[in-house]
């Protein structure tokens, strides 16, 4: 019987070809928008793309811009971002884009067309062995050779970027596998052996943090982007307050807790408030929640928080003493770590401990110096007045990333998108368009340098064809700020290649039909910001600012952090325009 | 801390990429390897690595997490000396003639080498045995002049302590 029904039931299945299968996959995971460049090997793709209209594709003008797109996408919603291009030069052009996401372990479905399968290892033209090269920069790859494995590979891509410590998954797929028919189903469920999405947690370690945290005279959180990718705001709210612990944040993990929470310190560490950084130095206990501990969040690690025990809560048990030794590893996800945590935990207050971070917060604050010429400080600061922190903020890498992580007070998870891993330039604008496709109804502002928009202002045109509600805000100082400063304060003042010369971005702006503003005094400021904000469509805002503004406070690479460099223009209590 | 040789097997999903995902963390991530060997295991689809790696025990316990963490690797198991049966394979191509052959052969006796190869010239001995007693074997057969060795590296299984 069963042989008779087996051919029968084969029969009603239908055959498809690879390309359809992928157009199949994304539909099944609710991928309403891709980014992507087509070329040869992905024609049938792009052939088979115009059959199902529910899927947007973007076309973007570099491959690079379309990974970050895809990763501002993830990082402003939680969901996989997917991004498409051709064999060897398109592939190689998201290597960039992917080792961003990877770092910052963002979720992603990166999908490339390869040489048909039978001309793999003959140097074909366009050929490049993607999967090679990606393999350190990728949660895991594929090369798919076999169609009827093309529906299994692309639902495990999914599975693997959006569980565990999330990241980006890249399925490498040749021509002929595209075209090739099949009648393989997509699995119901996704069973990898060997793969642990569901970290338990260990009950034993929970009892020990919650000893070491109740016997703690001053303790604190650092929380990062662990907190943000794992839903557990809410979760790290009900620990710290019933606790009253200080939170400080990483750099991805602004957001996690809303700013003016009168318990968040900010960010710590090269360019974090002094606060936050003297608070961990001072610390007998510090409890990392979803952070790993990087070289500019720590500083030297032999001087970091010298006095302290170190609880440290991740999914990833590879971070556990992957840099420094802790007293509890607490493996497991947030979302169910924190609350059994916290039901472990007594309701303190630590008035005393209190008392000594309000006295740091009150000797050293943010400073916005009063000055009569336009900083960048003073844009970033009215960004933040003007969009009431509400808006989702991009970055690029630099001067102007430290100050929007510094003066823009972030409310909610998924607001805040900017390269802390790799530092990648040319992030920023990317990555913001990649957020007004996630959040639409969102105000999407890009904070770039003129560095790093000259890295990838291509995608002008990109933002225009699409109608982008994206604002960018660009703090052009004439210099490559992050690097000129550091030759300022470590190289002697010799400046080695950091002028940065700029086009006229008003022209530039017209030529690519986008509204353009520009600013140069403080005067301006507001009507600027708020020009820029009545707009559709993209506007381009330049802010002409001084051009040997330093970012302060700061820790020399390699220095410990409690030598914590303040601004010497500025007498210990100026009173700025907070 | 102490630096050590540790020895890991490694059960591993048999796909695209899979060694040179393993081979790419030793090197990505500094760790000192100093043998791997791969082969067929008791389950299709699958294959089971031995892995000599040196570092202290913070060094190992991150080697072995990590390699826990590449997807295609289904489990790791790190190897206590007095757990484990440890062999490599050797092949040892000796020079002779007639003079000396008959002392090779004694040598190649007394270390409980087979003969696997006999030629005018010379003679090709196979050991089964530690990577030491192998080394000695070496050490033996160098006045006589070694033409050519090939190691497989070593496997290594767990028994019961």
């Amino acid at each position: 019987m069963a042989g008779l029904l087996g051919p029968l039931e084969k029969e009603s299945m239908e055959k498809r070809n690879g390309a359809s299968i992928v157009m199949e996959a994304l539909v099944n995971h609710n991928v309403e928008v891709i980014f992507g460049y087509p070329g040869g090997v992905v024609l049938p793709l792009y052939d088979e793309m115009l059959n199902w209209p529910q899927v947007r594709h973007v076309l973007v003008r570099h491959e690079q811009c379309a990974a970050h797109m895809a990763d501002g996408y993830a990082r402003a919603s939680g969901r996989v971002g997917v991004c498409l291009a051709t064999s060897g030069p398109g592939a190689t052009n998201l290597v960039t884009g992917i080792a961003t996401a990877m770092m910052d372990s963002v979720p992603m479905v990166v999908i490339t067309g390869q040489v048909n399968s039978w001309a793999i290892g003959t140097d074909a033209f366009q050929e490049t062995d993607i999967q090679g090269i990606t393999i350190p920069i990728t949660k895991h790859n594929y090369l798919v050779t076999n169609v009827d494995d093309l529906p299994h590979a692309l639902s495990e891509a999914f599975y693997l970027a959006s569980t565990g410590r999330k990241g980006p998954v890249l399925v490498d797929i040749p021509k002929d596998v595209f075209q090739a028919l099949s009648e393989a189903d997509f699995p119901t469920e996704i069973h990898r052996r060997g793969y642990q999405h569901h970290v338990p947690i260990v009950p034993d370690k929970l009892t020990r943090a919650a000893a070491l945290l109740n016997s703690a005279k001053k303790p604190v959180v650092i929380a990062g982007a662990g907190v943000i990718w794992s839903e557990s705001s809410e979760e790290l709210l009900e620990l710290i307050e019933k606790a009253n612990l200080p939170v400080i944040n990483s750099l991805l993990g602004l957001g996690s807790i809303p700013r003016e929470h009168p318990q968040a310190l900010g960010m710590m560490g090269m360019h974090g408030e002094v606060a936050g950084t003297m608070a961990v130095q001072e610390a007998d206990l510090v409890i990392g929640i979803g952070i790993r501990f990087d070289d500019r969040l720590t500083g030297k690690v032999a001087g970091f928080a010298p006095k302290a025990n170190i609880i440290h809560f991740d999914i990833d048990k590879t971070e556990f003493s992957k840099v420094l030794t802790t007293t509890v590893i607490v493996p497991g996800d947030l979302k169910e770590s924190l609350p059994a945590f916290t039901a472990e935990v007594e309701t303190t207050s630590h008035p005393e401990w209190w008392t000594q971070i309000r006295g740091w917060q009150t000797d050293f604050p943010l400073v916005v110096p009063d000055t009569e010429g336009l900083l960048a400080r003073h844009v970033l600061h009215t960004l933040n007045a003007v969009t009431e922190s509400d808006a989702i903020i991009s970055t690029d890498v630099g001067q102007h990333q430290m100050w929007t992580a510094q003066f823009y007070r972030f409310k909610r998870p998924f607001q805040w998108l900017s390269s802390g891993g790799l530092g990648t330039m040319g992030y920023g604008f990317p990555a913001a368009m990649g957020a007004v496709f996630a959040q639409p109804e969102k105000e999407v502002w890009a904070v770039v340098g003129d560095g790093g928009f000259q890295m990838t202002l291509q995608e002008l045109q990109t933002a225009v064809e699409n109608r982008l509600n994206i604002r960018i805000c660009l703090v052009n100082n004439g210099y490559l700020g992050m690097v000129r400063q550091w030759q300022e304060m470590f190289y002697d003042n010799r400046y080695s290649h950091v002028e940065m010369g700029s086009p006229d971005y008003g022209k530039l702006a017209d030529a690519y039909g986008v509204h353009f503003f520009r600013c140069s005094t403080r005067a301006d400021l507001d009507a600027t910001f708020e020009k820029a904000r009545a707009c559709q469509g993209p506007v381009l805002c330049e802010f002409i600012v001084e051009m040997e503004e330093n970012v302060f406070p700061m820790v020399s690479a390699g220095a410990a952090n409690n030598n914590i460099v303040m601004d010497p223009s500025l007498p210990k209590s100026t009173a700025g325009v907070h | 801390m102490q630096t050590h040789q540790h020895t890991i097997t490694a059960l591993v999903q048999n796909e695209s990429g899979t060694l040179n995902r393993l081979v790419s963390l030793f090197r990505r991530r500094a760790f000192s390897l100093s043998s791997l060997n791969a082969g067929d295991c008791e389950q299709e689809g699958l294959s089971r690595l031995t892995i000599v790696v040196n570092g202290d025990e913070n060094t190992l316990r991150q080697c072995v997490r990590q390699l826990e963490k590449l997807i295609d690797v289904v489990e790791v198991d790190d190897l206590p000396k007095d757990e484990a049966v440890q062999r490599e394979l050797a092949l040892i191509k000796v020079a002779t003639n007639a003079e000396k052959r008959r002392e090779v052969l004694d040598i190649s006796q007394a270390m409980h080498c087979e003969v696997v190869h006999l030629g005018l010239e010379d003679m090709t001995l196979q050991m089964s045995a530690t990577p030491s007693r192998i080394n000695s074997l070496i050490l033996l057969l160098q006045p006589y002049g070694v033409l050519q060795v090939v190691r497989s590296g070593l496997v290594a299984i767990r028994v019961e302590g």
